[in-house]
């Protein structure tokens, strides 16, 4: 394996001259959005989990184990690998808060599984996604693109998986809270969507600024291989849909999902979609769980839903105890 | 396969289940939050939803009866209802209130509504398959529970909850009746003292009153700090944080047949010395082993703090060990305002000091990551109690505001003392259809007799110094629901100066037949609440503000409001004999209103929350036994979206102004929640903390934020996305 590349000078990072607005306003959400899973009572989910079928339980360990291989590439290769190519200081900056970030995600799937399940469920699990073919080949993709030398290639790849290749377990969590199953693990993976689609949409956008730079040869040539990559997944991610999926008799409704995530990613990078709305239509109960807002209404009795965000400290002034 | 889940997943086997023709009722449910192709809100497909939730769902799973002896009969014999409740009438009065509350014509206008009615109150069987009960048997065995033989009342009250204009709390509405029941009574505030025995005490009053279905708020002011001495040895206390962590776990330990975990809250006064460490326990970085995930956390903030922070002053934190020891009293019995600059001159006092305004600032922060703390205004609380004694805490929902006092444990932990602690029974009323009803006099008074029949009827034997209190005072606290819904419907704007008028001029209606009511009750029984000569009551000194002032709509529109629904304001002369009569005769009961924050109870009286604004239009709520569901605003059309801006666009300063104007006439508090944009700071946080204080506002509930999807990543076309 090549050696990764790292950046050669490094200039003191001057947050007082940003050169892209969009670099402060991510690192801004990104930093407020910070939340680690210990903040979620997973614990609550113990009897929700106990009812679930023995098929019901081995899915969600499966999509759970799938998640965190993604996780863990992402947070030690992917994100670390695009700083390289960072066109400011402050861009760098952000990856390195969406690799930890990243990691925390992984971590936190660990947290649900111990929360929930016995050290020989977690190892069948792990043991599962080893030796899954579509998940292994899945990684095997992005990890590629991930060592090749072309760094528009690289934000491509990025975007496909922060955007598209999570969603296939995403939406597990995302139907069973809408029957009020595993709520709050809910709560913890609707935090990892919150994260992960300003993920992809900003290194997307750092793809569209980059296309810019470059000729029209080159982004035909990027544009092909964008849909290129897209299909390769695709395909790949519809036979991994199924060996999970088939069993519960929700494959259908989850490769809705995929193309519905496929159009947001190729959105991301700045083309159009690629199906057409009658194989996109989502259904809504998962649509709407999927809102990355923080905007519901928990009762006390039901853990710390996904809401609260870090604040901005400012001091109270003498005008403001005048009284 | 159970019934509290969705038929497509629960119980059998997935593979097994096939999928609906027609769109599931979470489907439909779930296109609430999406617009139409034409941006149009799609209220018809939540109604479809309910629709189908009764065809797919509850009618195959409802058990049918012949006639409604043989429902009652077996209902009895087969240990679900209880044969004393039944016993106390003529079966042919039960026949025709049965009758009277089918003929009715109640429908659940949302999914939610019914989804939650069936899901958490109807009555199932054992086994969990089938549903005994609709809604409107549900009503009538409330009605015959709490009427405990008198069928005008048990009438009244069928009329007022069918027609939606009274509501009791969950506790009762959830277990009225039921032979296998938790309590009736909703909530519970006990005070725990400066020894390990009342320590252990409450963390079994917190189990007990967590096994029967209530939320318990405890005192934690009195707890020596940390590093006190412990008989007289010095840095031997490790303060409240372990306390809190023994009631978390506690409250966890602790759920109702598996229903829900139990909840609970404490209180701290803003003086202790423990009291950064306190709300530190909320940050989101926090250690695992002084982390507060579950339990709620409320400060109680007095004048002086203001005051301090105002003149940019260190502010002093008092140990309450040694305030005990010099006053003789513990210290949350001590008024900190009065007493502040005497125990910064007592030398045998310890103290610590830290900055008043980094204080606030420190509540703020943690408002912003966690919601937390509530806070009670401790002497704002004390100015407007008419009832002798001091108010140091409140309860997991800040609207329980009364008094209590301590008591004495004996080495076994049986009390040596019985001192008062508190619990509450609440109920509320839908504003938009008491309004409707016409005869809000006639509906104040039914609801306050049938929480006082709940008062009577409990008997916390567990607790001792909860039963103890609740047989002298009665208390009980009716609330208010709907506003918003009720203002938009009539097309006035929350928080305009018609909605604050109209608040005013309701909540002062209400007041006088809620006193008129209780003082009837007294009249009745010859009894009153104990204490009740040494209140402002006995005295007279509380109806001054009404008899020596004008109380009447300030706006034409709200004087129409009140003109076509027929509802009569009361003038000076009404109270003039209205204090006649309490001063002779005594009330019955020594508190009458809270408004809580009415989560549940307003999903199926199709109500907006207490008096708040919407969280919004399509409002996202989560439950463990729910999920994730949709609910639509009250009375809301495609036509009308106007009136029903929502909560974190209407702002902190107009909610501070619509609670301030209901707060003048209500005894104890009223769960307030203040909601921001993320685009707020702090400081704007603390700006509304220091303006609601100002404005005579008694307690906070919640802070929310509200963080919209950063432009790009957003749900395109879902409802509650959009600003």
């Amino acid at each position: 394996m090549e050696k990764l590349k790292l950046i050669d000078r490094v200039n003191a990072i001057n947050w007082n001259r940003v050169t892209d607005d969009k670099d402060l306003e991510v690192w801004n959400r990104l930093t407020s959005n910070f939340w680690l899973p210990e903040k979620v009572p997973l614990s609550n989910d113990v009897q929700s989990w106990g009812r679930l079928t023995p098929a019901e339980r081995q899915l969600t360990m499966r999509v759970f184990t799938g998640l965190t291989l993604l996780d863990t590439i992402q947070g030690t290769v992917g994100a670390v690998s695009l700083i390289p190519d960072a066109l400011t200081p402050h861009e760098e900056a952000v990856y390195t808060n969406i690799a930890f970030m990243e990691s925390v995600h992984a971590r936190s799937y660990s947290s649900i599984f111990s929360t929930l399940a016995s050290t020989r469920e977690i190892d069948e699990a792990f043991s599962w996604s080893e030796q899954n073919e579509a998940l292994q080949r899945k990684a095997s993709i992005v990890l590629e693109y991930y060592h090749g030398d072309d760094p528009l290639k690289r934000k491509v790849a990025s975007t496909l998986l922060e955007s598209f290749l999570f969603y296939s377990g995403f939406y597990l969590p995302m139907h069973f809270s809408s029957r009020a199953q595993l709520t709050n693990t809910a709560d913890l993976v609707r935090l990892i969507i919150r994260d992960e689609a300003v993920h992809g949409y900003y290194i997307g956008y750092k793809f569209q600024r980059g296309l810019e730079r470059v000729d029209q040869a080159k982004r035909d040539e990027i544009k092909d291989y964008a849909f290129t990559l897209l299909y390769e997944m695709y395909e790949n991610e519809m036979e991994y849909t199924a060996d999970l999926y088939d069993g519960v008799g929700l494959t259908e409704d989850v490769r809705k999902f995929l193309h519905y995530n496929a159009n947001k990613a190729m959105m991301n990078l700045g083309y159009e979609g690629l199906f057409p709305s009658d194989v996109t239509d989502v259904n809504p109960a998962i649509l709407s769980a999927l809102s990355p807002n923080a905007d519901e209404n928990h009762d006390f009795f039901s853990g710390s839903g996904s809401s609260y965000v870090i604040g901005k400290a400012v001091q109270t002034e003498d005008e403001d105890w005048e009284f | 396969m159970t019934l509290t889940s969705d038929p497509t997943t629960a119980g059998a086997a997935p593979e097994t289940v096939p999928v609906p023709a027609a769109p599931s009722y979470h489907t439909l449910n779930a296109m609430l939050n999406l617009y139409d192709a034409e941006g149009r809100i799609q209220l018809d497909a939540d109604r479809e939803a309910a629709r189908q939730y009764f065809l797919q769902h509850v009618n195959p799973r409802t058990r049918r009866f012949s006639d409604l002896r043989e429902r009652l009969d077996h209902l009895v014999d087969n240990g679900y209802y209880e044969r004393e409740v039944l016993d106390r009438y003529r079966y042919e009065f039960v026949r025709d209130l049965t009758d009277r509350a089918h003929a009715a014509g109640f429908r659940f206008p949302t999914f939610l509504g019914a989804f939650k009615y069936y899901t958490s109150y109807a009555l199932k069987s054992f086994d969990g398959t089938e549903y005994l009960e609709r809604f409107e048997d549900r009503v009538v065995m409330t009605a015959l529970t709490l009427a405990t033989g008198d069928e005008a009342l048990a009438t009244g009250i069928v009329d007022e909850m069918v027609a939606g204009r009274f509501q009791p709390a969950t506790p009762t509405f959830l277990n009225a009746g039921k032979a296998s029941r938790g309590e009736l009574v909703s909530c519970f505030l006990l005070r725990i003292e400066d020894d390990m025995e009342s320590i252990g005490r409450s963390i079994n009053s917190a189990l007990q009153l967590s096994k029967r279905g209530g939320g318990v708020a405890l005192l934690l002011s009195n707890i020596r700090e940390y590093g006190a001495p412990i008989k007289r040895i010095e840095n031997q206390s490790s303060g409240v944080i372990p306390v809190m962590k023994l009631l978390e776990d506690s409250f966890s330990y602790a759920n109702q047949l598996g229903a829900r975990q139990g909840a609970g809250a404490v209180y701290l006064s803003a003086h202790h010395p423990d009291i950064l460490r306190f709300l530190d326990t909320k940050r989101e970085n926090a250690d695992e082993k002084i982390r507060i995930k579950t339990l709620s956390l409320g400060v109680v903030v007095p004048d002086i703090t203001f005051e301090l922070a105002k003149n940019n002053e260190p502010m002093h934190l008092f140990s309450p060990y040694d305030v005990e020891r010099v006053y003789g009293v513990p210290y949350g019995d001590v008024a900190v305002s009065e007493k502040y600059r005497e125990m910064v001159a007592d030398d045998r006092i310890r103290k610590t000091q830290i900055n008043a305004r980094e204080f606030f600032q420190t509540l703020a922060e943690l408002q912003f990551e966690s919601g937390y703390p509530y806070v009670v205004f401790e002497d704002t609380v004390n100015r407007a109690n008419p009832i002798a004694g001091r108010i140091n805490m409140s309860n997991l929902c800040s609207e329980i505001l009364q008094v209590n006092t301590p008591s004495t444990l004996a080495e076994d932990l049986s009390y040596a003392e019985v001192g008062k602690d508190i619990s509450c029974n609440l109920g509320s009323l839908n504003i938009a259809l008491a309004m409707d009803g016409g005869d809000l006099g006639h509906t104040v008074e039914t609801a306050v007799r049938a929480l006082t029949a709940v008062s009577v009827a409990s008997d916390i034997r567990s607790v001792p110094s909860i039963a103890h209190g609740n047989a002298r005072s009665h208390a009980i606290g009716l609330g208010q629901m709907n506003l918003h819904g009720y203002l938009a419907r009539e097309r006035v704007h929350y928080g305009s100066a018609e909605g604050i008028d109209f608040t005013d001029i309701y909540f002062y209606t209400v007041l006088y037949h809620a006193l008129r009511a209780s003082n009837l009750l007294a009249i009745e029984t010859g009894e009153r609440f104990e204490g009740f000569e040494h209140s402002t009551y006995a005295s007279g000194r509380f109806f001054d503000q009404y008899t020596d002032a004008v109380w009447a709509p300030k706006t034409e529109r709200v004087a129409e409001l009140f003109a076509n629904a027929g509802i009569a304001v009361p003038d000076q002369e009404d109270w003039r004999r209205l204090r006649a009569s309490v001063v002779e005769h005594g009330i019955f009961n020594q508190n009458l209103q809270a408004v809580p924050p009415t989560g549940s109870i307003s999903y199926i009286n199709n109500s907006t929350s207490s008096i708040h604004p919407i969280a919004s239009k399509i409002e996202i709520r989560k439950e463990g036994k729910l999920g994730r569901v949709y609910y639509p605003a009250p009375f809301m059309t495609n036509d009308n979206l106007e009136y029903y801006a929502d909560a974190y666009e209407i702002g902190p300063d107009k909610i501070i102004d619509t609670y301030a104007a209901a707060t003048r006439h209500v005894d104890q508090g009223l769960s307030l929640t203040l909601f921001f944009k993320d685009t707020a700071t702090t400081r704007d946080i603390n700006r509304a903390q220091i303006s609601a204080w100002r404005k005579g506002i008694k307690t906070i509930y919640y802070v929310r934020i509200r963080q919209m999807a950063l432009e790009g990543t957003e749900v395109q076309g879902c409802v509650s996305c959009m600003l």
